[in-house]
């Protein structure tokens, strides 16, 4: 499963990140977003535009393309 | 002068401390990025300067702004690291303390945001973690100044004692083989720490690596050293990366400090942050509240408020002062040449820009409010969508919208954006934003033709402006941005009311900016036009149309004929716009000999016509960045060319459309 096919407003454990590009990868440990932390999907924006996710408390958006490279349990 | 420099992460509250501690009014704002470069200014108590650096996640850099900083940290001389960290968000800002420290430098942290922490419940016992990091914490509220003397004075006490015997360290387990290695390579002769080294090299610091490319021989070695270490690790099962790995163990040494140092009474979740999300990024609201954003400011800017504001100073410019003015000049005996100067050159051009400060001011206001807020990285977001189709991301946005108010830092806001030709596209856009230079000029036009729909005339020029700017984009990216894959990735921080006293400051601040231009290259250029006018061939005061002035722009206004002003005036005025836009309406002001806005209004509806002043305005919205702009992206692209580039290929946008204007609303009416 990856962290599009999460439902608006639920929350998942993130398992794998090693799928994205190397910058956007980098970015996202930047701001938290690694193996075994708890993302919730909070929104998506119409005609596939980014989705907003949070994590550790704080909220961030990225490309679906490359939160669909994003595995979660 | 002993220096100390400012690091954290990106939106900790950097800036408001700077400004709190040397008396500055640096750029502050609600979103990851706003600072983009170094800037130096002394403490109030006069002992030292402190040094203010972009903000960054890790050492690392991955953006021309984040490059900034790793760079200073590599090859500039100071004595202290002043680590901001947001108290609110510590489990991430440590990361970066933890590299701060590893660095060896003495060190002292400013716990910011303690306001914020407490008031999602949370206590930090900064005696405790003080004892645990091994170095000195204060706690502060950077916005409102509170514990800002304290930072101070603990910053400039015992300023060269270095961290003898660090009491805290990291043990990196696996990699501890390699770190030593590594160490061991290195050579001594470099004043930079070498385990720091070491790890930043592992960790991937493509600035710590060319460091090593050009002050040491076997980096081969490295690289190999740094592959076998990798491709075990994954083997062991430890991590998909060194990069990951590092993460994680300085994630573990975190956790394990905050467990013993914060205490959570009451997890009451932000809610308001998150309710005005709910509203303003909905999926279908999102957009149209933006545009609405825009609406009301340009109502505001120009209907509402802004027009009678600027009539009222327009009657005060051209009645008491001017009359006064000349009372004074007539009371000493001026001579009738510094007369006319004074009054056709100096009050005609400079008082005629000036009277556009309140809608300017207007304008400002809501820029200010959008930067301070928190919407702006949510108007990134909204936007990227759209910005994905044309080839850049909703980052790219963010410098346009700064470049409303004025282009210069819009173009040096495009250093945050990761990928290097996006960026380089985003600075070629952004003088196509329109910026509050240009402002003066619609105002005048609207006022003498469209007076019924000033609003709606003038927000179609801005949308052209972004029209244009997207359909080059896309052009450009064609071209230009193949195989570069553009990304997106953007912090969206909680919401905050802007303070009055800041909401005011950044206002004045970007407004001086105009008024200062007023006192220079407006007056300048008034006192330089109207004696163009008050020369020609023939000798001095001379009719208007027989002037040096009225000579070069006769030059010109064959080529403007098809679009619909082939007037030496309208030449003329266009030329000395390329010094600062405001000039086109100084000048006109001075060719038109008239007192002011109104009857210049006036004397321009004999000149153009309705369709000829819409396709005017286009052109000065489009035609050439101004100079200051010019020198920016010389600076900022460091290239001749892309220099050139963006100057004629303005020009040509401006013609073609502004001809479109015109020959085709012609056909109509
Ligand atoms: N509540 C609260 N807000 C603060 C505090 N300090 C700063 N802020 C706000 O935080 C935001 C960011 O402040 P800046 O000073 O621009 O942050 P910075 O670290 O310079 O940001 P970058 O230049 O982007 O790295 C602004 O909206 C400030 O008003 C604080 O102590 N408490
Ligand atoms: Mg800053």
């Amino acid at each position: 499963m990856n962290l599009t096919d999460l439902k608006q407003g639920t929350k998942a454990i993130v398992s794998d990140i090693s799928k994205i590009n190397d910058l956007v990868q980098q970015r996202l440990i930047d701001m938290g977003l690694v193996e075994g932390v708890e993302v919730c999907l909070k929104r998506t924006m119409p005609f596939g535009g980014p989705v907003m996710v949070e994590v550790c408390g704080q909220c961030l958006s990225l490309r679906r393309r490359e939160a669909s490279c994003i595995g979660v349990r | 002068m002993s220096q100390f420099a400012l690091f954290g992460n990106p939106n900790t509250g950097k800036t408001s401390l700077f400004n709190n501690l040397t008396g500055s009014y640096e750029y502050v704002g609600n979103w990851s990025g706003v600072t983009v470069e170094k800037k130096v200014g002394k403490l109030r108590n006069q002992n030292g300067l402190l040094i203010d650096l972009p903000g960054v996640y890790s050492l690392n850099p991955l953006s021309r702004d984040e490059e900034v900083v790793t760079e200073f940290l590599l090859t500039e001389e100071f004595e202290k690291i002043l680590n901001i960290v947001d108290a609110s968000q510590l489990k991430r800002n440590l990361q970066l303390t933890i590299q701060l420290i590893e660095f060896g430098k003495s060190l002292l942290v400013g716990l910011n945001m303690i306001d914020v922490a407490k008031t999602r419940g949370m206590r930090i016992d900064e005696k405790k973690l003080e004892n645990l990091l091994g170095v000195s914490i204060v706690p502060i509220i950077a916005r409102s100044g509170k514990g800002c003397d304290l930072l101070s004075k603990e910053l400039i006490a015992n300023p060269k004692k270095e961290m003898q015997t660090p009491v805290f360290h990291v043990d990196y387990g696996f990699l501890e083989k390699a770190i030593e290695q590594i160490i061991t390579i290195l050579p001594n002769d470099s004043n930079l720490n070498r385990r720091w080294m070491a790890v930043q090299f592992l960790e991937g610091n493509k600035r710590v690596k060319t460091y090593l490319d050009q002050h040491f021989a076997h980096t081969d070695k490295l690289d190999q050293m740094k592959r076998e270490t990798e491709e075990e690790l994954v083997k062991l099962g430890l991590a998909p990366s060194i990069r990951q790995y590092i993460y994680n163990v300085r994630d573990q040494k975190v956790t394990s400090i905050l467990d013993q140092v914060t205490t959570v009474t009451s997890l009451n979740k932000t809610t308001a942050t998150e309710f005005i999300d709910r509203i303003v990024t909905n999926k279908f609201l999102g957009l149209p509240i933006f545009l609405a954003f825009m609406y009301v400011m340009f109502m505001l800017t120009f209907d509402w408020l802004g027009t009678p504001l600027a009539d009222l100073l327009d009657a005060f410019f051209s009645g008491p002062l001017s009359e006064g003015l000349a009372k004074g000049l007539a009371a000493i005996g001026a001579s009738s040449f510094i007369k006319d100067l004074v009054l056709d050159g100096i009050v005609a051009g400079v008082g005629g820009v000036l009277v556009f400060v309140p809608q300017i001011f207007i304008m400002f206001f809501f820029i200010s409010f959008l930067e301070d807020s928190g919407y702006m990285a949510r108007v990134a977001m909204v936007m990227d969508r759209i910005m994905e189709s044309i080839g850049l991301n909703g980052k790219a946005f963010i410098p346009m919208i700064i470049g409303f108010g004025c282009n210069v830092p819009g173009v040096m806001a495009a250093r945050t954006i990761e990928q290097p030709k996006e960026r380089l596209l985003t600075i070629l856009l952004t003088p196509l934003m329109s910026c509050s230079a240009r402002l003066p000029v619609y105002a005048l036009f609207v006022g003498a033709f469209f007076v019924k729909y000033q609003a709606l005339v003038v927000l179609s020029l801005y949308v052209l402006g972004i029209v244009v700017a997207m359909i080059v984009a896309r052009v450009f990216s064609f071209l230009l941005l193949k195989g570069e894959k553009s990304v997106f990735v953007i912090e969206l921080p909680p919401y905050r009311v802007p303070q009055a006293l800041t909401l005011w400051r950044s206002t004045w601040e970007k407004g001086k900016g105009f008024i200062r231009k007023a006192g220079t290259f407006i007056f300048g250029g008034s006192v330089f036009i109207w004696l163009l006018t008050y020369a020609g061939p023939h000798g001095l005061n001379v009719k208007m149309d027989d002037s040096f002035l009225a000579m070069i722009g006769g030059v010109l206004a064959p080529i403007f004929q098809p679009l619909g002003f082939g007037t030496w005036q309208a030449g003329a005025s266009l030329l000395t716009g390329f010094l600062a836009k405001e000039v086109v309406v100084a000048t006109m002001n001075i060719i038109y000999q008239v007192p002011n806005a109104v009857s210049l209004q006036g004397v321009l509806s004999t000149h153009y016509s309705a369709l000829s002043a819409l396709s005017f305005m286009a052109f000065v919205l489009l035609y050439v960045p101004c100079l200051a702009t010019v020198a920016t992206i010389r600076k900022e692209t460091a290239s001749k060319k892309w220099t050139y580039i963006s100057i004629i290929y303005a020009l040509i946008i401006a013609y073609i459309i502004s001809i479109l204007i015109y020959q085709i609303g012609g056909l109509f009416f």
